[in-house]
């Protein structure tokens, strides 16, 4: 094993890894799916005759053949939501008689394989009556068309903090305001969606590239009407997920009913021009800020309000927003802090974690907003910063809007940074270029984040256990499910060093609810903090078993009995010794296991980028990155930063490339897929330095906070104003994100014009 | 249509329709399912193989686009004795891959690079158009680049 880094690469690097798709089960159906080639309108009828007489198909149904199909189940997951979101917005799983987002499935048809199930699907005959279509907060609030008849396209109203009085804008010495669009994104994990539902007997196994596999055990039992335990769902090698693999999705619904109705393996697997169509998307939301500051640069009070897209159906998603109003405050000691939120309905797919899910939208709407303020005090932004950073004594610190943030040291994040960067060196060169007229501009931006990982209060815990075998060895499970962040290597070196034994003796067993009777998932960043938190319990759990066990053995007080490289033996003199292994074959089967619950945990950092504009042709060019990241107490150095480094390329597709637009009717302008929805290449890469600082978390003996998120909440706000450095943009709405050249050229124009009007 | 198909050394009398992509053909006829598909449309890479030593999309191309040719596979880079190829190696040694998803494109591409250019450590452009040719989601690229630069090395050091 010593060539290999993980013990994940030897079958990822061979091709022996095992993704739901690669599974073969002899008589397995493939799913195709008919979908609406309209964002929103009234279904008159779905013929599905001519499909049905298709060589090689074995059925297709619309909803109307299946009027026991459940519906999509809905969430209140870690209270986000609310019924009165979801009350009277159903999502049928298949289209009953409104379609509400485009690529909404009309139908499904099962195949021999594939190409059969799309030969039966092309043979599906629709009629819809198409109605105007709103894909966006602004164009949904009005209510003037409505998703649902009869009730407001705004599905939720929320809030943290209190009011501010309006004497505080009256009276402070300089106060600034913006509007932000965080755009809808894709969160693209290289595998799309996947499901393999087999019946077995009065079960049904579930194979899904998922990250949670005991809700979607949960919830599809709920949908079936059956008892979890007639479910296994097992996660195999997942293809990435990024948020956006803990549904049950509609395919998913339809795939399990089906599965058990005909008594037939069947499997959905998303195709990727699928996927752009009607997989979730992230982020949406349109913000307004108001910052207010006294001569000094001390902040005294921060507005934020967004207007949230939701998607056509209530789901995660509509209480989503609540996140980014409860990380509002940002790294700063500001007094007074409100956030008001309306989750708004619109004709598209419904709204969903997206790495960094709630946090980018806060981070990058009060870092954005700090430059403007640094701007227009005179102030260098640093400066501004340092000012108003919640200092290291006042932690545990807690927010205006209603965190509690556990430790941190936003200073030491952002010298680390600038020291990175060589921050009055760029400084000197901006300085220099400004004077130079052949010179392009150059910018430096900066953002300080701090976000929450772990996930809410009632789901900050995770289950697992430790079992002993007489050869010593030991398996550990928990309820964690990795898409590629190496669990199988870190989990079990976490849990041979607390034993004191050889990292070879431990093996971890993961994502397969029958192994596994209970658990919650890998989301919000939170498998180190949380089930690594658990893991190493459990081996606490463990040796206080094993020495009671050895006292009991040895006639002797628990006491006396010690703990030490995977044996137990007397304190005293030494005499009495065993291995774990032979306490097993003396004393009988070995296994602990326990929930454990972490609190939530607040990773911090800053990152810092430097860009060179292009006015004449509205190009950014990166000249570099550094990401100092903060998530307390790292197991592997080497995959954090791997993670950091990915989540920063993925901040870099925020800021300059990567956004959902639409046609006019509603549609997405996808025809060309990945042509038209630019996720970074290799080409657009900067140099890009990721440090970090540790500050553990109290909240857990481990110590870990959730890392990952990082780069996709500290990325975006520092490359933007670096742009608006770099061209000197005083009207911060004339910059959204994505960046593009288009956007550029034109900020750069409006900005010369508004300073030659001056 | 009947094809004969050569992949990672073995030959395969093979009854395809014409329509079937070659990575369907590799992945649902052979079982051959490390090779990818990330994109269908050409974009992604995941899916690429090598084709008489260049490497193509495996969702681009026919299977019977393929009749008589040679193909080579992620599952054809490990040496006959079960040795792993240097560019396995050095993925893993720099944490070039997390998912692995994108991984086989990417090696497959590598490994058409290397073998076309003995000298390509000295290339370090050569190097960034492979691995700007596919898209990975998890790693930002550059321990790939790193990867591929090790292996380059390597393969020029022991054919020096």
């Amino acid at each position: 094993m010593a060539q290999w880094v993980r013990r994940e690469d030897e079958r990822l690097l061979t091709g022996k890894g095992r993704y739901v798709a690669d599974i073969d089960v002899p008589g397995c159906l493939d799913a195709a799916f008919v979908r609406s080639e309209v964002a929103h309108g009234l279904l008159q009828a779905v013929d599905c005759t001519a499909a049905r007489d298709v060589p090689g198909v074995v059925g297709a149904w619309s909803a109307a053949d299946l009027p026991d199909l459940p519906r999509v189940p809905y969430t209140l997951l870690a209270g986000l939501s609310t019924e009165d979101a979801v009350a009277g917005r159903e999502w049928p799983a298949l289209v009953k008689d409104r379609v509400r987002y485009p690529g909404e499935a009309l139908a499904v048809v099962l195949g021999e394989d594939r190409y059969r199930a799309e030969d039966g699907a092309a043979e599906v005959t629709s009629t819809i009556d198409p109605l105007p279509a709103v894909v966006t907060p602004s164009a949904a609030l009005d209510d003037c068309v409505r998703l649902f008849d009869g009730l407001s396209n705004i599905a939720l109203r929320g809030e943290s903090g209190e009011p501010i009085d309006p004497s505080v804008w009256q009276d402070a010495a300089a106060v600034v305001e913006a509007r932000y669009r965080q755009q809808l994104l894709m969160p693209s994990p290289m595998e799309c969606r996947t499901i393999l539902a087999v019946p077995e007997g009065d079960r049904l196994t579930v194979w899904s590239g998922h990250q949670m596999p005991h809700r979607l055990r949960r919830e599809l039992a709920a949908l079936l009407g059956w008892p979890t335990d007639r479910i296994r769902v097992v996660v195999p090698d997942t293809g990435g997920a990024f948020g956006s693999k803990s549904a049950a999705f509609p395919e998913f619904v339809v795939v399990a009913h089906l599965a058990v109705k005909l008594g037939r393996p069947v499997r959905w697997i998303e195709d990727r021009l699928e996927s752009m169509l009607v997989a979730t998307r992230g982020r949406g939301q349109d913000q307004t800020v108001r910052l207010a500051a006294d001569a000094e640069g001390r902040l005294l009070a921060y507005e934020l309000t967004i207007d949230a897209d939701i998607g056509a159906y209530p789901h995660l998603g509509a209480g989503l927003p609540m996140q980014t109003a409860w990380m509002a405050t940002g790294a700063y000691t500001t007094p007074r802090v409100h956030a008001t939120l309306r989750s708004v309905l619109t004709n598209t797919m419904v709204t969903y974690p997206y790495r960094g899910a709630g946090r980018p939208e806060a981070a990058i709407a009060i870092e954005r907003t700090m430059d403007l303020l640094a701007r227009r005090l005179g102030l260098d932004p640093i400066e501004l910063r340092r000012r108003n950073f919640i200092p290291l004594d006042a932690f545990p610190y807690e927010t205006p809007t209603g965190r509690r943030y556990d430790s941190g040291n936003y200073a030491a994040a952002l010298d680390l940074a600038l020291e990175t960067l060589g921050y009055e060196k760029w400084r000197a060169e901006q300085a220099r270029r400004r004077e130079d007229p052949d010179a392009l501009p150059l910018g430096i931006g900066v953002s300080c984040y701090v976000e929450r990982s772990g996930g809410e209060p009632g789901g900050l815990h995770e289950f697992g256990s430790l079992e002993v075998h007489e050869d010593g060895t030991v398996t550990a499970r928990c309820g964690a499910a990795p898409s590629g962040q190496g669990h199988e290597t870190v989990f079990p070196a976490l849990v041979a060093k607390a034993l004191g034994i050889p990292e070879a003796q431990v093996r971890l067993v993961e994502g397969d609810t029958d192994e596994q009777p209970e658990g919650l998932g890998s989301f919000a960043s939170r498998s180190a903090q949380v089930a690594g938190a658990m893991l190493q319990h459990a081996a606490t759990l463990l040796i206080d078993e094993a020495r009671t066990r050895a006292a009991e053995l040895w006639d002797l007080p628990v006491d006396e009995v010690q703990w030490a490289d995977g044996t137990v033996h007397a304190a005293h003199d030494g005499s009495a010794a065993t291995s774990l292994g032979d306490l097993v074959k003396t004393t009988g089967p070995l296994r602990v296991e326990d929930r454990y619950a972490a609190g939530m945990a607040f990773p911090f950092g800053a990152h810092a980028a430097v860009t060179e504009v292009d006015p004449d042709l509205g190009t950014v060019n990166v000249l570099r990155l550094v990401a100092v990241d903060d998530c307390g107490v790292v197991l592997n150095p080497t995959m954090v930063h791997g993670q950091a480094f990915g989540s920063a390329v993925q901040g870099i597709g925020q800021a300059l490339y990567e956004g959902m637009t639409f046609h006019d009717d509603g549609v997405p302008h996808l025809a060309s897929g990945f042509l038209d929805y630019l996720l970074p290449t290799f080409t657009e890469i900067p140099p890009i330095d990721i440090r970090d600082t540790r500050t553990p978390s109290p909240t857990t003996p481990l110590g870990a906070k959730g890392a990952g998120e990082s780069g996709c909440i500290g990325t975006p706000a520092a490359i933007v104003n670096a742009v608006a450095d770099a061209l000197r943009i005083a009207d911060p709405d004339l910059l959204q994100m994505p960046l593009t050249p288009d956007s550029v050229w034109r900020a750069a124009r409006a900005s010369r014009h508004q300073e030659g009007v001056r | 249509m009947k094809i004969t198909l050569t992949v990672n050394g073995a030959e395969h009398a093979l009854d395809v329709e014409p329509r079937r992509l070659l990575a369907d053909v590799l992945r649902d006829d052979l079982r051959l399912t490390g090779t990818h598909l990330g994109c269908e449309h050409g974009i992604c890479g995941a899916c690429t193989v090598l084709m008489d030593g260049e490497a193509v999309r495996a969702c681009l191309v026919l299977a019977v686009q393929c009749d008589g040719s040679s193909v080579r596979t992620v599952e054809g880079l490990t040496g006959p004795d079960g040795e792993p190829h240097p560019l396995q190696r050095a993925f893993s040694a720099e944490h070039a891959l997390q998912c692995g998803f994108c991984t086989p494109g990417f090696l497959m591409a590598a490994a058409g690079a290397l073998e076309a250019d003995p000298d390509l450590a000295d290339n370090p452009e050569a190097i960034a158009a492979v691995v700007g040719s596919n898209i990975c989601r998890c790693t930002g690229y550059e321990p790939i680049r790193r990867a591929i630069t090790r292996a380059a090395q390597e393969q020029r050091e022991t054919t020096v």
